[in-house]
């Protein structure tokens, strides 16, 4: 054990001394002539759906600036143009960890972002930390990434999943909601979210009369729903992943049954798939998290404001953005006021100037904030009601007052 | 049959050695080497059990799930060095394989799917929010504390170099004469004097203690993890695509056919990212109609005995 | 908790009626050519966009999405047939060859899915099947899911009489006992064995109109899970008995439905673990032959 302890700490010494020179080369010798921007995304399983939206964000970003003449670097003192490699990884860890090697050791990009979500994004974790790159991370949120202090791992496009059913809890407390009932997949992301909902409304004194979670790959909730009815809740609040969520609002617009309240998460990132699949009509009067565009941040120091990305997003891939084109292109944003900030062409430099950004910058999402364990605690996602408008529905913010746009219909009535 | 005793084997093993010592020198990627040495070890362990006695696993991976989990919660609760750790992936397995035994029972195709609800089910266990404190359900497991790209690179070649031997000794050795006779006519086997039932559970846990050490090390390499990165289906699947498409009941065909499989997988995947799944799928089928009894026919075909 | 136990039974009921048809296809082509499709959920999902199309472009009741799948069933299954199985019986092992192949073809089905159709879920209307509830014993399930059981049992009640009244169905049976003394008693197995591929292909398109009301939504993703479960029903069942189907079918949605009423969080494991103890009990599944080689 002795023997491969030390082997492991020569390796980490000759890797370390490796990298150092690396980027101290980098540092000194001349600019490249393109910056390499590698990040892996998913054509198809399970993820492919918001990484591919996440990936035309950060491509929507490119574009922009390398129609200026690149970025800005501040360590050589003048514009670069970028240049993403871009890898399929079909929504496997196991090719993912491939791929991600093959960015860092053999493209030798210059900047490494993450796929979507926590589940493609842990693998490149250690990964990033052994080759002494900094993870750019938009929307990998698992509370297992963030424990420790690291140079190598920002999460730049979403807060943690454990913080985004605060405002919700608090809402809830409020309105002096008592019978609550949580279904919630599986999976890290949703049942994090559905264990802080809980601890919440317990420091008010509130027990869910329904706290179940169910597979990540459930479709099936006309029983459930029948379950759940049988508690009597007021409110009903299912965190899954959009297939959950639009197979849970169906099941529920056809069993008949109706809650005061009824929440889901997906509406509120991916409105006009929710719509397309459920109708406005099933969606209307119930509540989600929205986050931008959806809600508008109108003063920003870096890139576009909210309204202004929607627009120029829309003329440029004639469609409108959801909220995962948005983090992708954040992703840019950040990136390039990081450029622009960082002394040096470094990746310790890189991550320092991240959180040297910390609580000043402002974005189309909002505050960005970065802890040094990399973690990211800007806004806290508001809680709104779908109001119905026209042939679709509105976002009303009902929660918190600072953010609110009206007042929710409560109960909610039957459509 | 000329017995050639041991040769063949120690040259397979020292050429693996070899190469998989010198690779990560020309070839930077040292995670595709690794996970191309996890599959042709998982698809060597997967050839031990259905080259040799007709059993065909498709749960394979619920060893390999199971071992990667042995392995990271001794490193999370106890003070054993890894490697011990990684053993204990492996002895996790055989200890599943040994509950799993009374399936050896079916054959045919429900032994096959049996295992793999067998291997579903230790998933959907593992993975259960009710069992986080133990296992970290959904949450998956971090064990990046001990993380070595290096040490856990070497440990499954070692394992590599395990499987591939015991390939060969069931190729070469009077135990595996009775198992292929076994498999070709148990009944007779069996008046011969070959204590069939003895030597297909021994098969069996070789098999699942590969698949556990290799899932160890696995778990390991990657540090953080995901239940469904270790118990995927695609798992199995690639393992018995690999086989086939190599030619079972061989020792190196599984190793060219998890290898060459493996490498065009990603080889595709980097070159054609547009078109990779349907690339794959169209090279699969077009393979098994024109080489159906797997690369190492085409030397077979030419009167080469395939080692 | 009374009315609890009951709308799960008969929700289970239902739900175990609508994945006989889920499976049946699967169980068809297994028992008359022991050819595994692993294709069989990529086939189901093709079914299910199929009725999508109809429904978003020409406005038409996705029921019209079975005639569709019937006919995309004899457009792709003849040519696949003959393109794939004759070659694959003549190989040594026919089961785990056509495992690999058609893991080969669920790939390009669902690449060619994702390039068609793009990688989102899409649902039907949700009131083309009648937009309210029909109830038994006081129990309302939505009227979708008695279209979806009423043609399951329509089509499962089809394959029976096929089977037991019509020429081409004895041939068929007499395929499924054993294929070389068919062949011997002049009956033409490749034609037979084409049909009966084609009707699990449409099957299996048939019983994926009904995937957007039953499980939410449709989308390229969907097959490999559909596949397993499948598998699950049919092996339970017994293999090759496709009217073992149904009971499996029915032991795996009461199964289901029960367990998610009172222990949501163990619902997966449900079909998994019947699948181990019943073949354990009975290794050729509940209504098979007890038969076994050594």
């Amino acid at each position: 054990m002795a023997k491969s302890k030390s082997r492991i700490a020569a390796a980490c010494v000759a890797g370390a001394a490796m990298s150092a020179l690396a980027a101290g080369s980098a540092g000194a010798a001349t600019a490249p002539a393109v910056l390499k921007i590698g990040t892996l995304y998913a054509s198809s399983g399970s993820f492919a759906v918001a990484s591919e939206g996440q990936y035309q964000g950060l491509q929507f970003w490119a574009a922009g600036v390398n129609k200026a003449g690149g970025v800005f670097v501040k360590a050589f003192d003048k514009k670069i143009p970028v240049k993403i490699i871009a890898y399929d990884d079909q929504s496997s860890t196991a090719t993912a960890t491939t791929l991600y090697n093959q960015l860092i050791t053999q493209d030798k990009v210059n900047l490494l972002v993450a796929d979507f979500g926590s589940v493609l994004t842990s693998v490149a974790v250690p990964l990033a930390a052994e080759h002494h790159m900094l993870l750019i991370d938009p929307t990998g949120s698992g509370a297992n990434f963030f424990t420790k202090k690291t140079h190598y791992l920002a999460d730049v496009s979403i807060p943690a999943s454990t913080v985004w059913p605060i405002p919700l809890g608090d809402y809830l407390l409020k309105q002096k909601i008592k019978r609550v009932a949580v279904l919630y997949g599986s999976n890290d992301f949703d049942a994090s979210q559905a264990n802080t909902l809980k601890a919440v409304l317990a420091k008010g004194g509130v027990k869910p009369v329904y706290f179940h979670g169910v597979p990540t790959s459930e479709s099936n909730y006309t029983v459930l729903l029948h379950t759940i009815a049988a508690r009597r809740p007021d409110v009903v609040i299912e965190l899954g992943y959009p297939p959950n969520d639009i197979a849970f609002l169906r099941a529920l617009s056809g069993s008949g049954l109706h809650f005061n309240m009824t929440f889901t998460i997906f509406p509120g990132q991916l409105l006009a798939l929710l719509t397309k699949n459920v109708g406005a009509k099933t969606l209307a009067y119930t509540y989600t998290y929205p986050t931008p565009p959806l809600v508008k941040f109108s003063h920003v120091t870096s890139g576009l404001n909210t309204d202004d990305f929607v627009k120029t997003y829309t003329a440029a891939k004639h469609e409108a953005p959801n909220f995962l084109n948005a983090a992708g292109y954040n992703t840019g944003v950040i990136m390039q006021d990081m450029l622009k900030t960082a002394p040096q062409f470094t990746q310790i430099s890189f991550d320092r100037a991240l959180l040297g950004m910390s609580g000043k910058t402002k974005t189309l999402l909002g505050a960005f904030k970065m802890t040094d364990h990399g973690a990211q605690l800007g806004e806290l996602l508001p809680v709104a009601q779908l109001v119905p408008q026209g042939k679709g529905n509105k976002i009303v913010v009902v929660y918190p007052k600072a953010k609110a746009t009206g007042k929710a219909v409560y109960p909610a009535p039957k459509t | 049959m000329r017995d050639r005793g041991a040769w063949p084997g120690i040259v397979v093993v020292v050429l693996l050695a070899v190469v998989f010592l010198i690779l990560p020198h020309v070839y930077g990627n040292q995670s595709l080497l690794f996970q191309m040495m996890t599959f042709v070890v998982l698809t060597q362990g997967l050839n031990l059990l259905y080259g040799f006695t007709g059993y065909l696993p498709f749960g394979y991976v619920g060893f390999f799930g199971a071992g990667a989990y042995a392995t990271s919660l001794l490193v999370l609760h106890t003070d054993l060095p890894v490697i011990a750790c990684v053993i204990g992936g492996g002895i996790g397995s055989i200890v599943i394989a040994i509950i799993l035994g009374p399936l050896l029972r079916l054959s045919g195709a429900y032994f096959s799917i049996a295992n793999l609800a067998a291997s579903q089910i230790m998933f959907f266990v593992v993975s259960n929010g009710n069992l986080s404190k133990i296992t970290g359900g959904p949450y998956g497991l971090k064990i990046d504390r001990v993380y070595a790209p290096e040490a856990s690179y070497l440990t499954m070649l070692a394992i590599l170099l395990l499987a591939t031997g015991l390939a060969a000794y069931f190729r070469a050795s009077r135990f595996g004469l009775g198992l292929r006779a076994m498999t070709q006519d148990p009944v007779s086997a069996a008046m011969a004097g070959i204590d069939v039932v003895r030597q297909r559970v021994l098969v069996w846990l070789a098999s699942a203690g590969i698949a556990g050490l290799a899932g160890g090390t696995y778990a390991w390499n990657l540090s953080v993890f995901y239940p469904d990165a270790v118990f995927t289906l695609q798992i199995s699947v690639f393992a018995i695509v690999f086989a086939l498409f190599g030619g079972v009941g061989t020792v190196i065909g599984p190793i060219i056919g998890a290898a060459s499989l493996y490498l065009l997988y990603n080889g595709i995947g980097i070159s054609f990212p547009q078109g990779f799944e349907l690339l794959y799928g169209a090279l699969i089928v077009l393979l098994v109609l024109f080489l159906p009894n797997g690369v190492s026919s085409l030397l077979t075909r030419r009167g080469v005995r395939v080692f | 908790m009374v009315g609890l136990l009951e709308y799960a039974v008969i929700g289970g009921i239902l739900y175990g009626l609508f994945f006989s048809l889920i499976g049946i296809g699967l169980n068809l082509i297994f028992g008359v050519m022991r050819i595994i499709n692993l294709a069989h959920g990529q086939f189901i999902m093709l079914g299910g966009f199929g009725a999508y199309l109809l429904s978003r472009d020409l406005g038409l009741n996705p029921l019209f999405g079975i005639p569709l799948a019937i006919a995309g069933a004899i457009v792709i299954g003849y040519p696949l047939y003959y393109a794939v199985v004759p070659r694959l019986q003549k190989s040594h092992d026919p089961e785990m060859l056509s495992f690999i192949l058609f893991f080969g073809i669920a790939q390009i089905i669902e690449a060619l899915a994702v390039f068609g159709f793009g990688a989102d879920q899409r649902s039907l209307p949700g009131d083309a099947l009648g937009a309210g509830n029909l109830g038994v014993l006081g129990q309302e399930f939505p009227d979708s899911w008695w279209v979806a059981v009423l043609v399951s049992v329509l089509a499962i009640g089809g394959l029976y009489g096929y089977f037991a009244r019509t020429k081409l169905g004895y041939a068929t049976r007499a395929i499924m006992a054993d294929r070389d003394e068919a062949r011997a008693t002049g009956i033409n197995v490749d034609r037979v064995s084409a049909i009966a591929f084609v009707m699990g292909l449409a099957l299996a398109g048939a019983a994926g109109v009904f995937v957007p009301y039953l499980l939410g939504s449709v989308s390229p993703d969907i097959g490999t899970g559909l596949t397993t479960t499948s598998f699950a029903i049919i092996i339970i069942g017994s293999l090759g008995n496709p009217l073992g189907t149904v009971v499996g079918g029915l032991v795996f949605g009461l199964g289901t439905m029960l367990m998610q009423t009172f222990y949501a969080s163990w619902s997966n494991l449900v079909p998994y673990v019947l699948l181990v103890v019943i073949v354990l009990i009975r290794p050729s599944g509940l209504l098979g032959k007890a038969v076994r080689h050594a």
